[in-house]
């Protein structure tokens, strides 16, 4: 079964030719991730480096039944590793 | 006085239901096969949904989508041109367009 214009046969084909590039990663906890992708296994644990990372803080107490107040903290670190488990999305930069 | 066993029955046996609609049956299997290449709605266990064209998966339920809309309460909230999506957080895969 060869899919138009994509040779990715397993998910992780995916990740392997994001290898060396920026990805965007998201994760449980309302926290994402972009980075340079170095390295992962089959558990989908990481090694990043150049990473911003996103933290989304929802305030619900402060509004009674909406969405809640979105507040957003980010920090950089120069060297990540990720523990596969808390990955929920890996996004590569588009393909050509 | 003994009951002998009641004779064999002449009745032929029922009938065999007519071979079911390729389509519409299966294993759970033989529908990941079939939605691969079309467009399916993952659920995952957060109540996140993503759209889009499924290129593949693995036996983790790990997922690869092509053009892939992430919807949180029914809002676009992201477009991905592709994203793996890591399988223990599926909680359905949903056929968006007839198999």
């Amino acid at each position: 079964m060869d899919l138009s214009s994509s040779g990715i046969q397993e998910p992780f084909d995916l990740i392997r030719l994001s290898l060396s590039e920026r990805v965007f990663v998201k994760l449980r906890g309302d926290r994402e991730l972009t980075g340079i992708l170095h390295a992962y296994d089959g558990h989908m644990n990481l090694i990043m480096s150049d990473v911003e990372e996103t933290i989304l803080i929802v305030d619900t107490d402060s509004v009674p039944t909406g969405q809640g107040v979105l507040q957003v903290a980010k920090r950089k670190m120069e060297m990540l590793f990720v523990r596969g488990d808390g990955v929920i999305l890996v996004s590569p930069p588009a393909r050509t | 006085m003994d009951n002998s066993p009641p004779p064999p029955s002449n009745e032929s046996p029922p009938p065999q239901p007519p071979p079911p609609q390729a389509t519409h049956t299966g294993s759970p299997t033989d529908f990941l096969k079939g939605v691969v290449g079309k467009r399916v709605i993952v659920r995952l266990t957060s109540g996140v949904d993503y759209r889009g064209l499924l290129s593949c998966l693995d036996g983790y339920m790990n997922i690869a989508l092509e053009q892939t809309e992430e919807h949180v309460n029914g809002v676009v909230t992201n477009r991905y041109g592709d994203a793996f999506i890591r399988g223990n957080n599926v909680l359905y895969i949903s056929a968006a367009e007839p198999i």
